[in-house]
């Protein structure tokens, strides 16, 4: 398929999940400021700006700073508003590959931001992020009720699994760095949807190290990082099977699906009392890795756009 | 209750379903007498589900900016088929004689030589790009795609308005208008025989793997778009859509050692033909403007090697300029030998003094066209215009003549047209589609439509806000002895015989006492041998009916 | 120094050479040099660097190398000039583009009778030549200048007014590099006095125009010394001289009012320098840091 379509179906991707889990950061994060009355507002807005990479001075930081940075701002990528509308530029120039029902979808989201905005004001956060969490989660279930699973569905997929194991790495790291300003664990995990299977799994009381165990490694649970990266990877398989070319048959694995590839094996064959050890490098390392795959996925399949201003010479 | 067309007011110009007041012409009979019976209102609760059917397909229309349902009138236009067969010959004929000179006057020049055209008609248009002079298409064939626009004058002929060369835009409505008309009066479609126009994206698309490079075996074929944000962006899609090739921007090509190819996930592809919707002047910034960014760097030269085909072909302006347009009736001339099947428009030029003060001299009684508008824009319909208006057309006619034609005014014959629950006169023109596939130039059986919506309004023009009708083209009744042509089929036909004896039932899901005893029931009933044997150990009160429940069957 | 060291990927030559006697057999090395401030990835580019073949030029051989390597496709344009065209992909920070040729040039032998004013009227003459009648915005020429060089002709013939057209201009144009670019138009040289033979033709070419002379710019070369002693290699230039039609196709050299001839080795011709540049394109990237061109000829015969 067309390099440019790729890039955008695998961008899409990445932005819902983005929205969609920024979604759920906030969620929990504006939920605690109001439940817990011994809290730092001050230091727990800064650490979770620090945490998104969106980093503001101490004294300037608060919910407001926060929901603006994260939540409001158009022009950013990493805000819930900027990631839907950039999903939906996107989107706009591969409608002919994406289902019609999808792209209203996603336009409809995006139209619809600006009075969910006003309503936040008024009523609070929560209502505008549980918005965002539904509207993905329909997107998504567009997605794998109307797509074909050919290329279009496997950069989709693609994208939205890399981002997903960055989003998850920057939730746990919610929690392991923030110190005492940190959020529960039940919070982190009821944040990633995580909390009723982790309950059935676990039976039992929340324990740290075993809450960062299933985020990190429970092959069952869609959103661990372990189950991300095995879905990244078994796209990038598929990808790569189906762009066979000359002289890279067997044995010569992508870049991206190296990369991925490491990652999974990495958190597959390690201890985890090893893992939970280093926790802090090991959540940078994931953060480190979505975005050399993402980059190696570029090289390989979006050959770079038309250079697009021409600068004439000789005549006139 | 009134009939339809009670009070449907006849003029002087032409009027495309009656002759005289209740009385149609012979293509409308079945047509009349379908919808005369029907009230106004049940009409627009019709059109109220077609324009609905629209919203909902999202057949859209780009206009000031804003993707508005494409409006289609209810009512469709209908062309016997001895009427279609001259508009048919007359358009082929008008498409050959052009090709004919683009060839000329981008190679040879005989039409200068042999003083049929003056040369500075063709030098100072617009549209002659020096850039392919020499440039010889693989099967030779420049206009691939032609519109050519009809009007009928008051005496009921059609006359050629308008040749449209380059990029012709509308046939996706064609398209889409069949569709929706077929949906919402399913009726009127059994009793006509209207000729079919969904095999226009089979035939276009086989008259540009015809025009491929030679040598190419399967030719790949793309559609270059200016993208999402081009007002006919609708017909990109969807042309591309049926046709089942790549739509493409200009950032998705790549020129390099005289070859196009196209990027995709699997390296880059060669591209063969390209069908192109983006001007000449946007194409290619190595040529033509340097600032374009839609376009693919060095596509001309490819295609001039050989090595690419540009559909339809650069430099086609130069023949369907409006000054040239005066000359064409004499190009079939001279290159068919044939006297014109289709008239223009009475037109006149301002190439000399004289001429040029006439039509000054006759500005409130003349149509005047700028030869480089496009849309219908700029034109001036002097009846109707102001004084201010005709001054300041003076002023800019006088500065420079060569820009202007003048016409007589037409009376474009009209249409019943639905307006606001009643049928009123509206006036419409006519544009035919014509596919040249190098052996043959193929006219689609009847085109778009344009109705001008407001009364009285003559320009009819899209993008200045008008509608559309179905059009159609009625059967020739097919002559008796020729069976229907029969294509591949396989016949499978059963008969009950075939029929597995017991049929599997469907699965009951889990166990459910009712189904058990019921299945049970069955089975008994079914036995037909009376279970009339002698005294067994125990007989129930019924003898042998409700007491087999556990299985009766002794044998 | 013998002419086969003095530059490098010339053509060996193949023993005496015979010419007539008022031609010259010239070789030519072209060399432009482009420099860009970074790397850049694509280029598109169309060479006018072949020398053509006429009545009173013959080319012998011709060659264009270009660095970085690129595929090269070679067509005839519409005002007949040969065109080398090519792309380069791949970073690379400067283009090369080397025409190395050889030509045999002389004075035109034969000149048809010349035709009068009213010939030149005549409306089949205005339409054959029609593109070479009408100003462009590089060759337009004010009402008083064309006024000034009607005065200057006189009531001389189509055939002499043409010279005249050239000395008039010659005599208020001086000769300066530096003072103009490849973008002045000829009103703007005029204005300022001085230019180059690019300006001096373009100012030529509008007035013999506007007074009814149907007119070419040509690009060329020139050898640049009367009496060139052979196989010394001279530095030369890239040249342009005018055209008009009177009858037939006139020649002259308005920069050094000289008549065309065996120094002259004639390029292309259009209506202005736009339609003949000796190299043109367009590339991606960081604005150049601007050409540098080189012309070397030497007189073999």
């Amino acid at each position: 398929m067309l390099s440019r379509i790729a890039e955008s179906l695998f961008w899409i991707g990445r932005y819902v999940e983005r929205a969609d889990d920024t979604a759920r950061i906030l969620d929990v994060h504006t939920q605690r400021l109001v439940e817990d009355p011994w809290i730092d507002e001050q230091r727990a807005c800064a650490n979770l700006m620090a945490l998104m990479g969106a980093p503001c001075p101490d004294e300037e930081a608060d919910t407001e700073r926060v929901l603006a940075t994260l939540a409001f701002d158009r022009t950013s990528p990493s805000s819930i508003t900027g990631a839907l509308s950039a999903a939906r530029e996107n989107a706009r120039g591969a409608r002919e590959v994406l289902s019609a029902e999808i792209w209203e979808s996603l336009n409809v989201t995006h139209n619809a931001l600006p009075q969910q905005r006003t309503m936040a004001r008024r009523y609070g956060p929560h209502s505008l992020f549980r918005f965002v969490r539904e509207r993905s989660a329909m997107v998504f279930g567009l997605a794998d009720a109307t797509m074909s699973r050919d290329e279009s569905w496997l950069f989709l997929i693609l994208g939205r699994s890399l981002e997903r194991v960055d989003m998850t790495a920057r939730m746990l790291s919610t929690r392991i760095l923030a110190g005492d300003a940190a959020p529960s664990w039940t919070l982190v995990l009821r944040s990633t949807g995580a909390y009723e299977p982790y309950l059935r799994t676990y039976r039992g009381a929340v324990n740290s190290s075993r809450a960062a165990e299933f985020l990190l490694l429970d092959r069952l649970f869609p959103r661990s990082v372990f189950a991300s990266l095995e879905q990244a990877e078994g796209c990038l398989a598929e990808l790569e099977r189906a762009n066979v070319r000359e002289g890279h048959r067997i044995g010569v694995a992508g870049e991206a699906h190296r990369i991925v590839g490491r990652a999974r094996t990495m958190l597959e064959f390690m201890q985890t009392d090893e893992i939970l050890a280093k926790l802090p490098t090991r959540l940078d390392e994931l953060q480190r890795t979505c975005s050399l795959a993402s980059e190696a996925v570029t090289n390989r399949f979006f050959t770079e756009q038309a250079p697009q201003i021409w600068v004439p010479e000789g005549a006139l | 209750m009134a009939d339809l067309f009670d009070g449907y007011p006849l003029g002087q110009q032409w009027d495309e379903m009656f002759a005289a007041p209740g009385q149609p012409r012979p293509p409308y009979t079945g047509l009349f007498s379908s919808l005369q019976p029907m009230s106004g209102e049940e009409l627009a609760a019709r059109a109220d589900v077609l324009s609905q059917t629209y919203r909902d397909a999202g057949v859209t229309f780009a206009h000031a900016g804003e993707e508005q349902p494409f409006p289609l009138d209810i009512v469709p236009r209908v062309i016997g088929a001895e009427e279609w067969s001259l508009i048919e010959r007359g358009v082929a004929q008008r498409v050959h004689a052009l090709e004919a000179f683009l060839a000329d006057v981008y190679g040879a020049g005989q039409v200068f030589a042999d003083r049929v055209v003056p040369r500075s008609v063709v030098t100072t248009s617009a549209h002659f790009h020096r850039a392919a002079h020499g440039l010889v298409p693989p099967n030779g064939v420049r206009v691939h795609v032609a519109g050519i626009d009809l009007v009928r004058d008051e005496a009921g002929d059609f006359r050629v308005l308008e040749d449209n060369l380059r990029s012709p835009s509308g046939v996706s409505y064609v398209l889409t208008n069949r569709v929706a008309m077929s949906q919402v009066l399913p009726e009127l479609f059994a009793d006509h025989r209207i000729q079919p126009v969904s095999d226009y994206p089979a035939r276009l698309l086989a008259a540009l793997k015809a025009s491929a490079p030679t040598g190419v075996v399967d030719p790949t074929v793309v559609l270059l778009t200016p993208g999402v944000y081009n007002s006919a962006y609708f017909e990109h899609a969807l042309l591309a859509r049926q046709m089942g090739i790549e739509l493409v921007e200009g950032r998705d090509l790549v020129c390099s050692g005289g070859q196009v190819s196209m990027r995709t996930t699997d390296g880059q592809q060669r591209v063969d033909v390209i069908y192109r919707r983006i001007d000449d002047d946007f194409l290619d910034p190595v040529h033509f403007r340097s600032d374009s960014v839609i376009g693919c760097a060095g596509v001309l030269n490819a295609a001039r090697a050989g090595r690419v085909t540009i559909a339809n072909a650069v430099g086609n302006g130069v023949a369907d300029d409006k000054l040239l347009y005066t000359w064409v009736p004499d190009l079939i001339r001279y290159y068919l030998a044939e006297e014109p099947v289709l008239a223009n428009a009475d037109t006149y030029r301002l190439d000399d003094v004289d001429a040029a003060e006439w039509v000054l001299a006759n500005l409130d009684q003349l149509v005047l066209k700028p030869v480089d508008g496009s849309g219908g824009k700029g034109i001036v319909i002097g009846p109707r215009a102001d004084q201010r208006t005709l001054e300041e057309l003076a002023v800019k006619v006088r500065a420079s003549p060569r820009d202007w034609i003048a016409q007589k005014p037409i009376g474009l014959s009209t249409s019943p047209t639905l307006i606001n629950g009643r049928i009123a006169p509206r006036h419409v023109d006519l544009r035919p589609f014509a596919i040249n596939d190098g052996s043959d130039v193929w006219v689609l059986p009847g085109g778009l439509t344009r109705v001008a919506l407001p009364e009285g309004e003559l320009v009819v023009n899209s993008s200045q806000g008008g509608g559309s009708k179905d059009t159609w083209v009625i059967s020739p009744p097919r002559p008796v002895a020729e069976p229907a042509p029969e294509h591949d089929v396989t016949r499978i036909e059963f008969t009950t015989a075939d029929l597995p004896a017991e049929p599997p039932g469907q699965d009951p899901g889990p166990a459910n006492d009712n189904a058990i005893a019921q299945s049970q029931q069955q089975q008994q009933l079914k036995d037909p041998v009376p279970r009339n044997l002698g005294p067994s150990l125990r007989t129930g009160p019924d003898g042998g009916s409700s007491s087999g429940a556990t299985g009766a069957s002794a044998c | 120094m013998t002419q086969s060291q003095s530059q490098g990927g010339q053509f060996q030559s193949q023993g005496p050479a015979r010419v007539a006697g008022d031609r010259w057999r010239l070789q030519i090395v072209h060399r432009s040099q482009l420099r860009y401030g970074g790397p850049v990835r694509s280029s598109y580019n169309e060479a006018r660097m072949t020398p053509e073949n006429s009545s009173r030029q013959t080319t012998l051989r011709s060659r264009v190398e270009i660095e970085p390597t690129a595929t090269v496709h070679a067509y005839r344009d519409y005002w007949g000039s040969t065109v080398t065209a090519f792309d380069t992909h791949g970073p690379h920070t400067e283009l090369v583009v080397r025409a190395t040729s050889v030509v045999e040039a002389g004075p035109e032998p034969h000149l048809p009778d010349p035709v009068d004013w009213a010939g030149l009227a005549a409306p089949d003459v205005l339409d054959r030549f029609g593109e070479m009648l009408r100003p462009t915005p590089l060759t337009a020429m004010d009402d008083e200048v064309v006024a000034a060089a009607r005065a200057a002709v006189g009531d001389a013939g189509p055939r002499e007014a043409g010279q005249l057209v050239c000395r008039f201009v010659y005599d208020r144009i001086e000769y300066l590099t530096g003072s103009t670019n490849v973008k002045t138009n000829a009103m703007q040289a005029w204005e300022k006095g001085k230019g180059v033979c690019q300006d001096i033709s373009h100012v030529s070419v509008g007035l013999l125009r506007a007074l009814g002379l149907p007119a070419r710019y040509v690009s060329g070369y020139l050898h640049p010394k009367p009496q060139a002693p052979i196989g010394q290699a001279v530095t030369g230039e890239s040249h342009a001289w005018v055209e008009w039609w009177d009858g037939g196709w006139s020649g002259f050299d308005p920069t050094n009012v000289v008549e065309i001839g065996s120094r002259h080795v004639t390029l292309a011709r259009g209506r202005d320098y736009a339609d003949v540049p000796p190299l043109k394109g367009i590339f991606s990237g960081p604005k150049s840091e601007g050409s540098k061109v080189t012309v070397e000829v030497t007189r073999l015969a």
